[in-house]
């Protein structure tokens, strides 16, 4: 019987299927990404790299990243390089995931504020100006732990994945970004914060149909919040930043056992500004479609890309995105079980 | 049930069999706790109870095992067979072929399936065999089927399912005596509305209904579900005028691939994780508990190419044990909408009226139909599997699309305590669970383990039931004479079997073959399954056929084998000179004997079986 290495082959499967979850970053002006909560054995590894190009085009206050403020009147060209690890395992019996990025990348921002009302500029900027900075180098590492609430038994056994067929399911996800990256307080474009900000996040999904490779469809809702601590020198001034509320949606379909896609849905509000203890600019609020194409190229290797960009919102944003992932997982109990199915 | 026999049964505590195996004796016990001292009531006296003849409701599952039903020791969940064997009787040694559309020759006709034109499986027919009497591959006109001298005979017949004996006009159920039918007309397939047959030369199973095409099935339709409503619907149509039904339901269940409604998938969820070794020694035990396996008596051993389930890491056995899950579900299922047939016919006041026969039509099915059909990559049958049956995916197993089988492993556990499963004429692949009740039928809750029966009986029981004689023409042709026995006097009590110790059975399918007379039986297998040579065994001691006798007793041999030919003769038997089986050496290694503790495998075999999945979760 060919019992041993069709399990082998299957899990290997479900295992890159199922581990490109929380590798798709989160700390980025885009969403975490379609089926980033899903669940993988404990045990299970996965270390991804993306890149993502940027550009917006804005009138009022506007920020490629939640965390970050950028100037309004702004057309910022940004690229950045996401390296995530992540690590799936039980937490009180439940099963969890613990997520490290790494962000690096440069950012340009041409900026005219001709037609900017003075009310609207942070002090320090000359009405009527115009200028170009840039940004390069690490922005601020983050760290993210995800605990699964509902809906998913403890997956500490490849038996265990095979008896998994869920329907809806909820976590809860906190991230903290840490305030280490690239900072010159002479710029108002960087790619570090110069503050504390974080993430509290309710993903919940909802399964359709088989969960079996071909015909898993799912439908994604994250809710979350960003909040901010205090940028004490910010061109000198004191920023402060309102929170940001935050809901991504995604609805996922297998094409086939090795591809699938999702529409993607991202909205943002929020973020109002404080210079100094006053107010600057208004809330932003952006509303972004887009989708993804997931192929997975073997046992271990997915590449992923994705394209989105604003279609509701503030009038004066114009933001689009392009992504290109590629996503590497593996269990040891499983490459032992290839190992020994090779020789 | 009528007037007098109605009184009758309610009297009647229990008509009990007993066969005393170990002395090759049976003694019949006949307990009347109340009243009236029972006479035997013969066929004309049973018809004549009532103001009309018996219904006959035949149903027939598609390759289950002798062990499942609850019945009959098995932990499948089949309350209304259960009840319907408390109100009838069970019986331990029924035979039919081993495979389907065979049986269905057989049970159709009272003849044996070498005369009825299915010497061989019409889509197995050897060289030698093609185009021979006998072997038409479809029933032929030297029979007549007992659906069409029921209705001559003033009987509603009709048919749902799978019949498996023609495709051309004139073979199928409307042309061959079902008044009202929506058959199957090959031999399996997908079982949702996709209709999906497993031969690539007809890609869509084909149905008819009331002899017509059925162009489109309908959205929902999944066929266990679907025959029962045409079941209903058939009956109800026809009760105005007060003529009893013969109504045949040869359900597609649990022949594979293994698919049931959605809500239905996941009913046995994890109950086969600890794999087919306990789960068939369970059964086994359940089955000495009610009398169907005598204690100390040899029962088939793990077939010598399975491994031991405990070897097996636990995801392999959830793997393996989803098939056997849905497995179950189906047979669940199949007993769930049975009992929508009884409850309509306790509804109309027709249930007390009606004989009930149940069995399956061959072992269960442990071979590799899939593979079988779709061949090599590159064949049309490759292609056809895999633009239909190709999705595999664990969780996906059982919905539409799929085609999951359980193999060989948990077909030993269905054909238990017998050896190999369907396609072999060992008791695995030959034995079949039979359940008969209804009027007449006396030992409520019985079990006869004395009497020796055929499929083939079937066609003289009922029309002796329904005072039909079978003619030596019909329709302007001559027909061949009946060769079953009927079951009346058994049934009525008169007799605890139709066969005496004189009488014999003979089996010939795909070059395999065997004679049972009494106790003894001989078989003839392919390697590495047989030896390619005769065999002997003493059923009563050895119903696993694990133990040759030929050394020990020769001339019972001999005289076996002499029947044999007689059987040749007398049915026109041509042995294949090609087989499915020929071959079956080269994929198998060769036989060893089995021990359960070969090779040591240090106590694992005492780590229960939750205690080993925490273990190797670590």
């Amino acid at each position: 019987m060919n019992n041993l290495n069709s399990l082998a082959r299957y899990l290997t499967l479900i295992l890159g299927l199922i581990a490109v979850l929380l590798t798709c970053g989160y700390a980025n002006a885009v969403d975490d990404g379609a089926r980033a909560y899903w669940k993988g054995r404990a045990g299970t590894n996965a270390v991804s790299v993306q890149h993502f190009n940027l550009n917006m085009q804005a009138s009022d206050a506007l920020q490629f990243d939640p965390a970050h403020y950028i100037y309004p009147s702004a057309d910022v060209d940004a690229d950045i390089v996401v390296a995530s690890l992540a690590r799936h395992m039980t937490l009180f019996d439940r099963p969890a995931s613990v997520l490290v990025t790494l962000v690096q990348g440069s950012v340009d921002a041409d900026f005219n504020v001709s037609l900017t009302p003075p009310a609207f500029l942070p002090p320090g900027v000359v009405p009527n100006a115009t200028f170009s900075e840039s940004s390069s180098g690490f922005a601020d590492p983050a760290v993210q732990l995800d605990v699964n609430l509902l809906g998913t038994p403890p997956l500490k056994a490849g038996f265990d994945l095979m008896n998994y067929e869920p329907t809806w399911t909820l976590d809860v996800a906190v991230m903290l970004g840490i305030p280490v990256g690239e900072y010159d307080d002479d710029k108002v474009v960087n790619l570090g914060l110069n503050r504390y900000y974080g993430r509290i996040a309710l993903p919940f999904k909802y399964h359709f149909g088989a969960f079996s490779p071909g015909y898993m469809k799912s439908l994604e809702i994250v809710p979350s919040v960003w909040l901010f601590g205090e940028n004490d020198d910010y061109v000198g001034q004191n920023l402060k930043n309102e929170p940001l509320w935050q809901l991504e949606a995604h609805w996922t379909h297998d094409f086939t056992r090795h591809f699938f896609g999702s529409i993607d849905l991202l909205y943002r509000k929020g973020f109002q500004s404080e210079f100094d203890g006053v107010d600057v600019g208004d809330d932003i609020e952006i509303g972004d479609l887009g989708f993804t194409l997931n192929f997975q190229v073997n046992d271990n290797l997915m590449l992923r890309t994705s394209i989105s960009s604003n279609v509701f919102g503030d009038d004066d944003i114009d933001n689009s995105m392009v992504r290109l992932q590629l996503i590497y997982a593996w269990h040891n109990a499983m490459e032992n079980m290839k190992k020994l199915g090779s020789e | 049930m009528q007037g007098k026999t109605e009184e009758i049964m309610r009297q009647q505590k229990a008509v009990t069999y007993t066969f005393a195996s170990n002395l090759g004796t049976f003694t019949v016990s006949l307990c009347l706790l109340i009243g009236t001292c029972i006479s035997v009531l013969p066929a004309g006296a049973l018809a004549a109870q009532g103001s009309k003849r018996p219904n006959f409701l035949v149903i027939v599952a598609d390759d289950m095992g002798y062990s499942d039903l609850g019945s009959y020791g098995g932990e499948i969940k089949t309350p209304v067979l259960d009840d319907l064997a408390q109100q009838g009787v069970r019986y331990t040694d029924f035979y039919v072929s081993p495979t389907c559309s065979v049986t269905r020759s057989m049970l159709l006709t009272g003849t044996d399936n070498h005369v009825a034109g299915l010497g061989n499986m019409g889509e197995m027919l050897a060289p030698n065999q093609i185009g021979q009497p006998g072997y038409e591959g479809v029933l032929n006109d030297r029979v007549a089927t007992v659906a069409s001298l029921l209705r001559n005979g003033g009987y509603h017949t009709y048919m749902v399912g799978k019949w498996h004996l023609g495709l051309k006009p004139e073979q199928i159920p409307h042309a061959r005596g079902f008044e009202r039918d929506f058959s199957l007309l090959v031999g399996g397939g997908d079982h949702f509305n996709d209709g999906w047959n497993i031969e690539w030369q007809i890609p869509k199973g084909p149905y008819t209904e009331d002899g017509q095409p059925v162009e489109q099935l309908p959205k929902d339709f999944y066929s266990t579900k679907n025959y029962t409503d045409k079941t209903i619907q058939f009956i109800e149509e026809g009760r105005d005028d007060g003529k009893p039904f013969f109504a045949y339901m040869a359900f597609t269940a649990p022949h594979g691939p293994l698919q049931v409604p959605d809500d239905w998938l996941r009913r046995y969820k994890n109950q086969y994780d600890e794999g087919w070794d306990v789960i068939r020694n369970r059964r086994l035990d359940r089955m000495r508990e009610l009398g169907i396996v005598d204690e100390g008596v040899s029962t088939a051993e793990r077939l010598w190419f399975l491994p031991r389930a405990s070897m097996l890491a636990p995801g392999v056995r959830v793997l393996q044990g989803r098939k056997m899950e849905l497995y179950a579900s189906m047979v669940e299922y199949m007993d769930d909408q049975i009992g929508r047939v009884f409850d309509y016919l306790k509804e109309i006041g027709e249930y007390d009226n009606t004989v009930v026969v149940f069995f399956s039509d061959n072992g269960a099915e442990g071979n590799d139909l899939m593979a079988l059909f779709s061949g090599q990559a590159g064949t049309m049958g490759f292609l056809h599997a895999a633009n239909n049956f190709a999705e595999a995916g664990h969780n996906s197993l059982g919905r539409k699309g799929t085609f999951a089988e359980y193999g060989p492993a948990w077909a030993q556990v269905g054909s238990a305590p017998f050896r190999l499963f369907k396609g072999f004429v060992t008791e695995g692949g030959t034995r079949s669970p039979l359940i008969v009740s209804g009027p007449g039928v006396q030992g409520a809750g019985g079990l006869n383990t004395g009497a020796i029966l055929h499929v083939k009986d079937l066609t003289p029981t009922l029309l002796e039931l329904a005072d039909v004689e079978h003619p030596a023409t019909y329709d302007g042709r001559d027909i061949l004479p009946i060769q079953g026995k009927s079951w009346v006097q058994m049934l009525n009590g008169e007799a605890q079997s139709p066969r005496g110790p004189e009488d014999w059975l003979g089996w010939e399918l795909f070059g395999n073959r065997a004679i049972r007379q009494g106790d003894w039986k001989i078989s003839w297998h392919y390697e590495p399954y047989g030896i390619w040579d005769w065999q002997l065994f003493n059923l009563d001691a050895d119903p696993g056929e694990q133990y040759d006798l030929s050394g020990k007793f020769p001339e019972k041999k001999t005289q076996l084998i002499a029947l044999w030919d007689e059987y040749v003769e007398t049915n026109g038997v041509i042995v294949g000179n090609r087989s499915i089986h020929e071959r079956a050496r080269k994929g198998l290694p060769d036989p060893v004997p089995e021990f359960d503790n070969y090779p040591p495998v240090r106590g694992l075999e005492a780590v229960p079986h939750q205690k080993l999945i925490e273990l190797l979760s670590q």
